[in-house]
């Protein structure tokens, strides 16, 4: 099983519209995968169709195994299920480490439900806290959207410089360009700088600034649905290759 | 709740309507239609899927198991003729236990139409999926409705599955789906019931039987014609042998001379058929064969049995040529009419005997003059006496089924358990020895004049013809002590009471 986090320490750069589509991707090449909406806001529930839990709410959550496998949703696609927002983050790091453990009643109970997830995707909320630590030290891969503009980049400095002073492993940071407007020679330029500064850190796809991946939210379904063949669908197909089969296409 | 695909059997074509405004806040949404294609309805000759309220169906590429109400899919390409040659799948481990020896057939065919839909919820959220399949016969249309349950959805899934319990009608309405699209179909019985009444006349409960398994036969004649599977001559052979036990076990019932031509007949009826048996039975024991001897005796046996498959092939060729002769057909016609009506016979001495007396009579007879034979069997008697009482067995076992419904049901399976664990003792001790003289012959037909064999062949049969005899030494003590149990005082006097005691 392989834990894959979302995470930006800063809002608004396309982490939810990032996770969904990512699922959503790893679901259609075959994967089991849930995807977990850690977002109080619960966006990626909403462009999935389902509905926050109201259950939720409690802070055991995590230790109550039926509770949580109860509170997981199908979504409209095969082999992609949904655990929605509004949970709380204490024991979460148990609750991964569980997730991980074949004897673990956790383990049993999403086996026994009809689902062995291969893939986790977890939708994180933008913010360092006891959440996003425990992520950090939970996740495989933490996928982080990156805005080529001066405020981004100094996030993404500021999420280094954590890790480095946290002495967390560098190396499951991986970062992507988006909401990249080729027209725009800051975006250009702060791309071509960063590459130079963090040589390991990103990766060659990059998701552009396209109005479909707006649409999201009118359609609520991930762009490969409503716009198969637009640049945005394509983008995302070509940054789950890449992550998923280290396949770096042209152009 | 468990996420298996639940399946409703629902008559006609579907109310998409009525449907709809039953689910209230739900939505139902189809799916494009795919095109309307073929199905087969596969069961064997005997149907034994439908007998246990199975169904399997057969589409372009697709095959479909429904039991309990539950669905299974696998995708299938191929046309599998036995079940053990199908692909691996949930279909193939439903169809567990079906019968090996039997092949899958079209029992009923059609055209059928799939289509996929959806129930949405607030937020056009898929709440339940399903297919529907309507299936059309020149008979019947049926709709079967296959759900998904979706996870953490499970009211939505209670309120469909509910809704499409009504649809199918309930309980009293309900009728497997074979019923609903092919209701004038005949379902083939190897055997089946046959009324008797105690005052019957003995002459009418003997064509009562003759007519019932002359059909019988015939209807096997088109699978052994196809070669569909072996059980169909196997059928066909043991129907005739039993309007042959009627013909001589009913003593006097006909008149001699009736009788004697009746004989004639139906063993000229049975004798072509001997030897295509005899191979399909060796065949169906090549694995065992196998097993019986080392494996560098193999190679003998492997020619052995090739030799056997193109003879059953050419006794088979013979066989169903035979069967679609335009005399075979008349013979088997003009029997049909002769026994159709008792009074088409000549009478003999015990014609108008009631069925009940003569029954008791007869059996009692035929189950004094067994244990006679069985009771003087000792480890020194030769086989010939065993081999008589295996027949004198047979002959009891037909009478005793014949006249079953006039006697008291449980009784008569204690009885029968009993007689039918010796009899599976002395076919094994029989066939045993039969397969002896089969090998031994064998390699007669294989020895040139100077009295030379093939070596690797004759090492084969030698081994297997040795093996073979200490099975069958073995089998004989075993006919020993099961027939020390059919004659205990409990039998004895199950016996006793059902066919020599005067009635109180």
């Amino acid at each position: 099983m392989k834990i894959i986090a979302c995470y930006s320490n800063k809002g608004g750069v396309g982490k939810t519209a990032t996770s969904v589509n990512l699922a959503r991707a790893y679901a259609a090449a075959g994967h089991k995968v849930l995807l977990c909406d850690l977002d109080p806001q619960g966006a990626s529930g909403f462009y999935l169709r389902v509905k926050p839990s109201k259950k939720l709410t409690d802070a055991r959550f995590f230790e109550d195994v039926a509770r949580f496998t109860k509170s997981i949703r199908a979504s409209d696609f095969e082999g992609l299920d949904v655990l929605p927002a509004n949970m709380t983050f204490r024991d979460f790091d148990v609750f991964l480490s569980r997730m991980r453990n074949t004897r673990s009643r956790l383990k049993k109970a999403l086996i026994s439900a009809g689902s062995d997830y291969e893939v986790i995707i977890l939708d994180c909320p933008p913010n360092f806290s006891t959440l996003s630590e425990n992520i950090f030290k939970a996740a495989d891969q933490i996928v982080v959207p990156v805005i080529p503009t001066t405020l981004s980049e100094r996030s993404f400095d500021q999420l280094v410089g954590f890790f480095d002073a946290n002495k967390l492993s560098k190396k499951k940071l991986t970062a992507f360009f988006s909401m990249v407007q080729q027209r725009k020679t800051l975006h250009l330029e702060t791309m071509d700088a960063m590459r130079k500064l963090y040589r390991k850190r990103f990766l060659h796809s990059s998701i552009p600034f396209a109005a479909d991946i707006e649409r999201m939210g009118q359609n609520r379904a991930p762009v490969s649905e409503f716009a198969p063949r637009s640049a945005a669908s394509l983008a995302y197909q070509k940054l789950y290759n890449e992550m998923e089969n280290g396949v770096v296409s042209k152009r | 709740m468990a996420r298996v695909k639940n399946c409703f059997v629902i008559p006609g074509t579907f109310d998409e309507a009525g449907f709809t405004k039953s689910l209230k806040e739900l939505a139902l949404r189809f799916e494009a239609a795919q095109p309307a294609g073929n199905f087969d309805i596969l069961d064997c000759h005997d149907q034994s899927l439908r007998a246990s309220a199975k169904v399997l169906i057969q589409t372009d590429g697709s095959l479909f198991l429904l039991r309990g109400g539950r669905a299974e899919t696998q995708r299938c390409k191929v046309k599998g003729k036995f079940v053990q040659d199908l692909p691996d799948g949930s279909v193939k481990a439903g169809l567990a236990g079906f019968p090996k020896l039997r092949a899958l057939m079209s029992v009923g065919a059609g055209r059928a139409k799939h289509r996929s839909f959806a129930i949405l919820g607030d937020l056009q959220k898929t709440q339940v999926r399903g297919t529907m399949m309507l299936m059309s016969s020149d008979q019947g249309q049926v709709t079967v409705v296959t759900v998904q349950h979706m996870r953490g959805y499970d009211r939505a899934y209670k309120t469909v599955c509910e809704k499409l319990t009504k649809l199918e009608g309930g309980k009293s309405k309900a009728k497997p789906l074979f019923d609903w699209l092919f209701p004038d179909a005949t379902i083939y019985k190897a055997k089946p019931e046959i009324r008797v009444c105690k005052q019957e006349p003995s002459i009418e409960v003997a064509t009562d039987i003759i007519r019932t398994y002359l059909a019988v036969a015939r209807q096997n004649e088109a699978g052994v014609i196809h070669d569909i599977d072996t059980e169909f001559l196997h059928d066909y052979r043991v129907s005739l042998r039993r309007v042959r036990s009627v013909i001589s076990l009913f003593k006097g019932v006909l008149s001699p001379e009736q009788t004697a031509a009746l004989k004639r007949e139906f063993s000229g009826l049975m004798e072509p058929t001997g030897r295509a048996r005899d191979l399909d039975v060796y065949l169906l024991e090549k694995d065992s064969y196998f097993n019986l001897i080392p494996p560098n005796l193999h190679e003998g046996a492997v020619a052995m049995f090739v030799q056997f498959e193109r003879e059953r092939s050419q006794a088979l060729g013979r066989l169903s040529r035979r069967f679609r002769t335009q005399s075979y057909d008349n013979q088997m016609k003009k029997l049909t009419k002769l026994f159709a009506d008792p009074t088409n016979l000549q009478p003999g001495p015990n014609a108008d005997r009631p069925a009940y007396e003569y029954a008791r009579a007869l059996i009692w007879k035929r189950y004094r003059k067994a244990c006679k034979l069985a009771r003087g069997i000792t480890p020194n008697t030769p086989d010939e006496s065993v081999h008589n009482l295996r027949i004198d067995c047979k002959k009891l076992r037909y009478l005793m089924e014949f006249f079953a419904p006039l006697f008291d049901a449980k009784a008569f399976k204690t009885i029968i358990k009993s007689l039918k664990k010796l009899q599976d003792n002395l076919g094994l001790f029989n066939d045993f020895s039969v397969q002896q003289e089969a090998l031994l012959n064998f390699v007669k037909q294989h020895t040139n004049k100077q009295g030379r064999a093939d070596a690797q062949l004759t090492l084969s049969v030698g081994g297997l013809i040795s093996v073979l005899d200490q099975r069958q030494l073995a089998e004989r003590d075993r006919v020993i002590a099961s027939f020390k149990h059919f004659d205990s005082p409990d039998i004895r006097h199950l016996f006793r009471s059902l066919f020599h005691q005067k009635e109180g």
